[in-house]
């Protein structure tokens, strides 16, 4: 989206060959009837494939004429301007402004303007709007893409948002339920399911299977999508056996048609040794250290045990590994921003934090809840879902949606020597009327947006800060 | 195609351009916008006037209705803007600057997809709103035709009321649109079928099933009622059960001949409640289902039109697999574009596909499903199926159901146990407004009437996302 903004081209107005004219900068338009002033700078910010540079390009002297309403015009010659829309848009559907823009070429402006990352508020969200969904099943797991579109699985069905959030299509999968769910570029997704074999990379615009993709295991039997991550360059996905006794995560290429690279942290189970083979039910890509965090948990007699690894998938060895014993992640993320990786403990209810810097020490976890709490072998962060965004931690607890941020106090000396403690500290997001409601069941982020969903309930929450213009 | 229109202008300065004053206020547009609206329309008309002529035509309309159009004729589509004004205003200014087809293509729903509708609004009568037969067209006009009580009523595709007519029937059981303007109505409490002209309100004819030899037949009702493009068919029954299908040509409004006879004695022969014609294979596909103590029985037979002679019939119970015994049919129909019939288990609520163009003595497939959500739903309820847009919509008791198959990237035309899938159309609140008596589709929209309910259901799927704001 960026070089859009960067491809002005000042040197070529001034060659222009109206000399007489190149004196007044001013270029004259008439859309619709209308007559508009603005100049070449401006319009060439539409970038070169669009109607307008060609407009401004021409040769001929007359006013250029473009057959199209003028009123949305005069809006999007606002976002060319400024880079933003006017409050004046709201009188308009964004639909039409995303059709005209278009037409114009100018939609990643558009884009650009109402559904950047960047304008990502994590202190200023509010609930602002409802998806509904058709039919009778709740979402099962949703993707998102960088922009803000979103992709809803429910039931066997994959319901896709454009970024704007006012269209929707709807394909039919071979799933059931699709249990993890990946965009990997706006209209494709990676699809898996715990009880089908098989990772389907779907292409949602046609709605077809582009392809399958099995992991070879020893048994022989089906492989079952345990969950899916992927890096810029690779697509990581954590698959069991159908009789449940052996375990992989294999890494694809992204770049060269899903080409199997390497198999990493195969395990078999033989005899009593469950813990020798959990397989990996959360996998994120971690940009910094350059490697792959794969966390796995395992609900047995004496309790959930579980593990987090840190894998190379150049060398396909562990480069670090967390044992969880005692108060297992019922979810857990990294945030890459500030080398840490937090969790929910499934017994207590409550959010941990661990620092990757110093990661092998002896205690790693460090309680940023009620660490007093006595573990009395309720799970009561079992189903809460934790995932980094930005700066902040989000974390659901039954209904409600816990926001964690660090606190930046005193001085910002480097000593050098053992690092200072870290501070953080949570608020409960929304306002009053916003606060409770079913159990989460999905948490995902996307453009300058969060989404959520509940149990049982056939709609997507969006939570968004005010835009300018809508 | 819109760079073009661009493209074309900036040449001739101001040939192709012209100026309109619509009540009051200047629009400028090409020429080429205005001819989109097709020849014979008053823009067309304009566009032809001598260039030379430098001031706006003035034209004496709503400015604002008239930017919604130019819109329209602009880019293909219709600006929010058109939603503060109704469809019949809309419609009656489009009619007169005559672009009425270019409102309607931009108007029509899009293709309906079971697994992404919802309902759109009803269609309700003013008096007698209980719907007692209704039928869609099956062409493109999608017009519906509804009986309620003795009256018709007709909505054309825009779900707009086209008007009312009263016949002699007092509670009209079967209806079908025959000819453009006349439907074929019949009753099951009255004899006859009987042709009204929507044009003038009049009954244009009546067929009655006689037979010269047997007084017997007589006064005989009628269950249903379908047409080929040069007959009607309906099937009569007589007071003793006697039944029989008639052919009527359409042009004399005579029976031409008489199919399929039966004594109507045993569940194998009474009169069938569900007839089609099916033009590509020209065989009559009937179907009758009766419950009584000791569950659902029926049967599916296939006429040649021609010759009059089943081609092929299932018994159920008595004929399938020994497996399925005691799990007949509660419904089923054909699909008579792709050619399969489908039929819901009574018992089960299984669905199973026959493909018509191999049909032996078990020509079932019975489709699995494995959507957990739904395996505590269908069997021992009563069930109505129909077929639309390769999609097989199924109404138990109060909820509404879609199997609809995976499409793959071949596109391969085998039908395997699972290729389809099964999922809920409407949501729990939905199937709470009574059970579902019939389903039909037509013009991309499935409508829905129930039992004791005012009214027929209008469900479309849509791709506008109806998002809720909740600031």
């Amino acid at each position: 989206m960026a070089p859009i903004i960067a491809s002005r081209l000042p040197a070529n107005g001034s060659k222009s060959k109206q000399a007489d004219s190149s004196s007044s900068n001013i270029f004259t338009i008439d859309v619709g009837g209308q007559l508009f002033q603005t100049t070449k700078q401006t319009l060439t910010q539409s970038g070169p494939d669009s109607i307008l540079s060609k407009v401004c390009n021409t040769s001929d002297a007359s006013v250029p004429f473009i057959d199209r309403d003028p009123e949305l015009f005069s809006i999007l010659l606002s976002l060319l301007r400024t880079g933003n829309l006017p409050s004046k848009a709201k009188a308009f559907d964004l639909q039409d402004l995303v059709f005209e823009a278009k037409f114009y070429g100018i939609e990643k402006l558009l884009v650009n303007s109402q559904s950047n990352p960047d304008q990502f508020e994590p202190f200023n969200l509010e609930k602002a709007l409802i998806l509904n969904l058709s039919g009778r099943d709740s979402p099962s797991s949703i993707c998102t893409t960088p922009y803000g579109s979103v992709h809803v699985a429910h039931g066997s069905k994959i319901t896709s948002f454009d970024w704007s959030l006012q269209r929707k299509s709807t394909i039919l999968t071979q799933f059931t339920a699709v249990d993890s769910l990946l965009s990997l570029s706006p209209v494709v997704v990676a699809a898996g399911a715990t009880d089908f074999s098989g990772l389907q990379i779907l292409d949602l615009d046609q709605g077809f299977l582009k392809e399958t993709l099995y992991w070879e295991n020893v048994t022989r039997s089906s492989s079952t999508v345990q969950s899916i991550g992927a890096s810029p360059d690779f697509l990581f996905t954590s698959f069991e056996s159908g009789r449940r006794n052996s375990s992989a995560i294999m890494v694809y290429d992204l770049n060269g048609d899903f080409r199997p690279v390497i198999e990493i942290g195969h395990c078999e189970i033989f005899g009593a040794d469950l813990d020798s083979a959990i397989p990996a039910t959360k996998l994120s890509w971690v940009p910094s250290y350059n490697l792959l965090m794969a966390s796995g948990s395992h609900s047995g007699p004496h309790g959930v045990l579980g593990n987090i690894k840190f894998w190379d998938i150049r060398s396909g060895n562990v480069v670090w590994e967390l044992k969880e014993k005692v108060d297992c992640f019922a979810d857990v993320t990294v945030m890459d921003n500030l080398s840490a990786i937090f969790k929910v403990g499934v017994n207590s209810g409550e959010v941990f934090f661990s620092d990757m810097r110093n990661i092998g020490a002896e205690k790693s976890w460090e309680c940023l809840g009620d660490s007093q709490k006595p573990i009395n072998g309720k799970k009561e962060g079992l189903g809460c879902k934790i995932k980094s965004h930005g700066n902040q931690v989000f974390c659901s607890k039954g209904g409600d949606l816990e926001m964690w941020s660090e606190v930046m106090v005193g001085s910002l000396r480097k000593n050098g020597t053992d690092a200072e403690e870290r501070m953080f500290r949570k608020n409960l997001m929304g306002r009053a009327k916003d606060v409770g409601g079913s159990k989460i069941t999905n948490l995902d982020f996307g453009g300058n947006k969060m989404f959520v969903t509940r149990k049982d309930q056939q709609f997507v929450e969006v939570w968004q800060s005010s835009v300018r213009g809508y | 195609m819109e760079a073009k229109i661009y493209n074309s202008t900036p040449k001739p300065p101001s040939g192709d351009r012209i100026k309109l004053n619509v009540g009051g206020k200047l629009f400028e547009t090409t020429l080429s916008t205005l001819r989109s609206g097709g020849a014979g329309s008053l823009l067309d008309a304009l566009s032809n006037r001598p260039i030379n002529d430098s001031n706006p035509v003035f034209i004496d309309r709503d400015p604002e209705i008239f930017s919604v159009l130019l819109s329209l004729l602009r880019s293909n589509r219709l600006p929010s803007t058109y939603r503060r004004f109704t469809s019949q205003e809309l419609f009656d200014e489009a009619a007169y600057y005559g672009i009425e087809s270019q409102l309607k293509s931009a108007m029509l729903p899009s293709q309906l997809s079971g697994i992404d509708a919802s309902v759109v609004s009803t269609i309700r009568p003013a008096s007698d709103g209980v719907v007692s037969s209704f039928s869609v067209s099956d062409d493109d006009d999608g017009s519906v035709w509804v009986g309620h009580g003795g009256q018709i009523s007709v909505y054309d595709w825009n779900l707009a009321h086209i008007g009312t007519v009263r016949t002699h029937l007092d509670f009209i059981t079967s209806i079908r649109r025959v000819m453009p303007e006349i439907a074929a109505i019949g009753s099951e409490i009255d004899s006859g079928v009987h042709f009204y002209s929507f044009a003038n309100g009049r009954r244009v004819g009546s067929v009655e099933w006689s037979d010269s030899s047997d007084p017997r037949i007589y006064k005989a009702r009628v269950n249903a009622v379908t047409d080929s493009d040069e007959s009607v068919f309906a099937s009569f029954d007589c007071q003793h059960r006697e039944n029989c299908v008639l052919e009527i040509d359409k042009s004399s409004l005579k029976v031409v001949s008489e199919i399929g006879r039966q004594n109507g004695n045993s569940s194998k022969s009474v009169v069938p409640g569900k007839l089609t014609y099916l033009s590509e294979l020209s065989l009559i596909f009937g179907s009758s289902i009766s419950s009584g103590a000791f569950g659902y029985s029926g049967y599916v037979r296939l006429w040649d039109v021609r010759s009059g002679k089943v081609v092929w019939e299932t018994n159920e119970p008595g004929s399938g697999r020994s497996s399925r015994y005691g799990d007949s049919f509660a419904d089923v129909d054909v699909d008579k574009f792709e050619l399969n019939l489908f039929k819901v288990c009574s018992k089960s609520g299984d669905l199973a596909i026959a493909d018509l163009r191999k049909l032996s003595d078990d020509p079932w497939l019975y489709i699995k499903d494995k959507n957990p959500s739904l395996s505590n739903v269908g069997g021992g309820v009563s069930s109505v199926i129909h077929c639309y847009k390769k999609q097989a919509f199924v109404g138990r008791d109060g909820g509404l159901e879609v199997w609809s198959r995976v499409e793959e990237q071949g596109g391969s035309s085998v039908c395997e146990e699972e290729s389809y899938r099964r999922n809920f159309v409407d949501k729990v609140e939905d199937s709470e407004r009574g059970i579902i008596k019939k389903i039909e589709g037509g013009g991309n929209r499935l409508f829905v009437s129930r039992d004791n309910v005012e009214g027929i259901e209008v469900w479309q799927s849509s791709n506008f996302s109806g998002s809720v704001s909740l600031l």
